[in-house]
């Protein structure tokens, strides 16, 4: 039984190198002209910038045009670098707080748009999903003033509706995070409710048929059926979740007023990578937090690709 | 097997993408790249342009050369920003002229200062007796390691605007305050509770622990830069850690006489003008936003010297600041400078200036000008310039590193820190807060003089 495939796939192989010797001489670079434009900027705008990336990484700069190569400085500075782990513990917090309460609303979203027989469904889905429609610089503008003290609608509508409330109650300083979180729900629950809403639109009917006919209910059903089968599109979306939360830059620094916020609550690594980086000009340590960051992110999208092929498996 | 064309291998629509593609290359290959002509002027600040329109016309009209003419261009604060690093760092074009700002000033002096993108511009000003002619405190953000790289476009002084309709409507003299002791002290009466909730509606000035720009004002004018001539931090002295200590009880706890208004807001703007707020630190620049953004306040606000820090103390601060620099791409060095000098040291720009904006030339010969003894209607009819131009000698001392983003935060992060401390004690004043301040200055200091001596090719410049 398992030398079949071999030979089935050994077939194959020997088939394609007849073709390719047997193909016009055109079919030969025909593909490689096409893919010829995309290699050129992908070269030019994303390897050689990241090879130079990774050498700056090892590297200390002085001014525009000076630099040393100083091996491992700049990583080991890093990990004594108390601003470094207040920016990857903010992160940490924010993606925490993105997954965990953006999802299971973007999902729960999606299961309500997903009911038999739900009238105006369409203009639901186009309410939830216009917030990702306007741009982060926007958004974060806005509940730059719905948060703000005294004025900010938040606080004056708390403070009529219960007079003991203080108007000054300042999220901005005291919830940066719960604040930011707010904000990215608010953007992106409709974006993912999309995705999850394809995939709800894809669960069997039959299973869920079925699986009422054995005398399941909604939450049976949910766990063990509708969950298993949008399990791949639901880690696709936890995946980009993740990705998108840590690299947060837009909307805290717009919502806190081009800074971090005070004593560095809303700090981001990407927003201490363009403190460093820019503000600073010390593109070398800049370019060691743009690695761990890519490090991270490479960890993530690898812990998301093992547990996918264990539950293929 | 089908016998096949030669053109058979791309479809009709990849090949008219492909002639499209030729054609487009051979188009752009083939028109003519228009010639740069004359020099170019590039600035980020709106209100600026017009004047320097004006300016240029004078310049243009008088040299036909088409090399010397003089094109001003207003760019986006941080595409200039992104086209500087660019120049300096990849010898991408760049203006011969740039009016820019302090951090960006700052970065280009983090290398030797043989590498600094903008030219030397000392033995000039030196020859040409602009060093005595210009308020000597203006230089100082342009200067590294006693070379100077810019010629400097301001001062912005600051002083003090307050709501002189509901001061006077009170009876109050504000001319008995010359300290902030006096101004909380003298003011005190206008903390009000409206609405009887039993929080005040109405604060003395705007101030907050988020406003870094404001907590940097108040510390240059209480004495000690944050960086030292030779750009090294020099934030752990005594007077900063007393300065961050009384701060605290401004924002909190009984005596709390501000709030947050922010500037450039809605919301702080609707406290301004409904009086929740009553005075605010002024820059000159400031000034001349508010007489622009804010027209409600027309004819209700009024100006002071800043109250001191202590009887005899300094009665004014800094905010800000711009600067003309030359850079290293201009082919003609010193007719760039005559350009300079025909948009900076103009009287006629000077005026126009400052009535588009309020602010004041550095120039000590223009503070004559008749624009600046002019009664402001805005301003309750005070003349603006004068009150700003006798604050001018006065302000502090900045010096320039590419680290100041850093330090503001940090400062900004003390107060925060200590103003969370005094909560949890219930202690608000100065003198028991004064150990902790001393301990976060202290720590402030260790952390950023680290990361400056992390970078031996800085600590070695």
């Amino acid at each position: 039984m398992s030398s079949a495939p071999i030979h089935a796939d050994g077939d194959a192989r020997a088939g394609a190198r007849r073709n390719l010797r047997s193909a016009p001489p055109h079919s030969l670079w025909a593909p490689w002209a096409f893919l010829a434009p995309f290699l050129l900027l992908f070269a030019a705008f994303t390897l050689w910038p990241l090879g130079q990336s990774l050498v700056l990484a090892f590297s200390q700069t002085f001014g525009p045009k000076h630099s040393a190569f100083v091996g491992f400085d700049n990583f080991r500075f890093l990990l004594r670098d108390p601003l470094f782990w207040t920016a990857l513990g903010n992160t940490a917090l924010y993606t925490a707080g993105s997954v965990f309460i953006q999802l299971p609303i973007a999902l729960g979203l999606a299961l309500l748009l997903n009911r038999p027989g739900l009238r105006g469904r369409a203009v639901f889905r186009l309410i939830f999903f216009a917030p990702s429609l306007v741009g982060l610089v926007f958004v974060a503008m806005v509940f730059s003033l719905l948060f703000q003290s005294r004025t900010g609608l938040i606080n004056s509508g708390l403070h009529h509706l219960f007079p003991a409330w203080d108007p000054e109650f300042a999220w901005l300083d005291r919830h940066v995070m719960a604040s930011l979180v707010v904000a990215t729900v608010w953007l992106y629950a409709g974006f993912n409710m999309i995705y999850f809403l394809a995939a709800l639109q894809n669960v069997s009917r039959e299973l869920l048929e079925a699986a009422g006919l054995d005398g399941a209910g909604p939450w049976a059903r949910f766990r063990h059926v509708i969950l298993p089968e949008i399990r791949p599109v639901g880690g696709f979306v936890l995946l980009l979740s993740i990705i998108g939360s840590f690299q947060a830059f837009e909307l805290p620094w717009v919502l806190l007023n081009n800074s971090a916020g005070p004593d560095n609550r809303g700090l981001t690594i990407v927003m201490y990578l363009y403190q460093t980086g820019f503000l600073t000009g010390d593109l070398g340590y800049a370019s060691a937090i743009g690695w761990i960051l890519g490090l991270l992110l490479a960890l993530a999208a690898l812990l998301q690709l093992r547990a996918t092929r264990s539950e293929g498996n | 097997m089908s016998s096949s064309r030669p053109l058979d291998f791309l479809s009709l629509g990849a090949w008219l993408i492909l002639i499209g593609a030729l054609l487009s290359l051979a188009l752009h290959l083939v028109r003519p790249t228009p010639e740069r002509r004359g020099r170019d002027f590039w600035l980020f600040s709106p209100p600026n342009l017009p004047p320097y329109l004006e300016a240029a016309k004078s310049w243009n009209a008088a040299h036909r050369d088409p090399a010397d003419q003089l094109n001003v261009q207003l760019i986006h604060y941080q595409a200039l920003e992104r086209r500087l690093v660019a120049a300096f760092t990849a010898d991408a074009p760049i203006a011969d002229l740039v009016e820019t700002e302090s951090q960006a000033m700052a970065r280009a002096f983090a290398g030797p200062i043989k590498g600094v993108g903008f030219v030397d511009l000392t033995d000039r000003l030196r020859a040409e007796g602009l060093f005595d002619a210009i308020n000597a405190p203006s230089f100082s953000l342009w200067t590294s390691r006693g070379r100077t790289f810019g010629l400097p476009h301001d001062v912005h002084p600051c002083l003090l605007g307050y709501r002189a309709d509901i001061v006077e409507a009170a009876g109050i003299d504000v001319s008995r305050i010359e300290t902030w002791d006096d101004f909380r002290r003298v003011l005190a009466p206008l903390i009000q509770d409206f609405d009887g909730d039993g929080r005040p509606d109405r604060f003395l000035l705007n101030f907050w622990d988020n406003n870094f720009d404001l907590i940097e004002m108040l510390l240059l004018q209480a004495g000690d830069p944050f960086f030292d001539a030779d750009g090294y931090p020099q934030l752990n002295t005594s007077r900063h850690a007393r300065t961050l200590a009384s701060l605290v009880s401004w924002i909190a706890g009984p005596d709390r006489f501000c709030v947050d208004a922010r500037e450039f807001t809605a919301g702080g703007d609707r406290m301004r003008i409904e009086g929740t707020v009553i005075a605010s630190i002024l820059p000159d620049w400031l000034a001349g936003t508010w007489k622009t953004y804010i027209p409600d306040l027309h004819g209700k606000v009024k100006l002071m010297k800043l109250p001191a820090w202590e009887p005899g103390g300094r009665r004014t601060s800094v905010s800000g600041g711009s600067c003309l620099g030359i850079t290293r791409a201009a082919p003609d060095v010193d007719r760039a400078w005559s350009m300079a000098k025909h948009l900076y040291l103009s009287p006629e720009v000077a005026e126009a200036h400052f009535r588009a904006t309020c602010i004041i030339s550095p120039v000590k010969k223009f503070w004559a000008l008749p624009a600046y003894r002019e009664r402001d209607p805005f301003f309750c009819g005070q003349a603006v310039g004068e009150l700003y131009v006798a604050a001018a000698p006065h302000v502090p001392l900045r010096h320039s590193s590419p680290y100041l983003s850093l330090v503001k935060e940090r400062m900004m992060a003390i107060l925060v820190s200590l103003k969370a401390t005094a909560i949890a004690q219930n202690r608000f004043d100065a003198d028991s807060l004064l150990p902790e301040a001393r301990r976060l200055v202290d720590a402030a200091q260790a952390d950023i003089a680290a990361r400056m001596d992390r970078n031996h090719l800085y600590r070695a410049r």
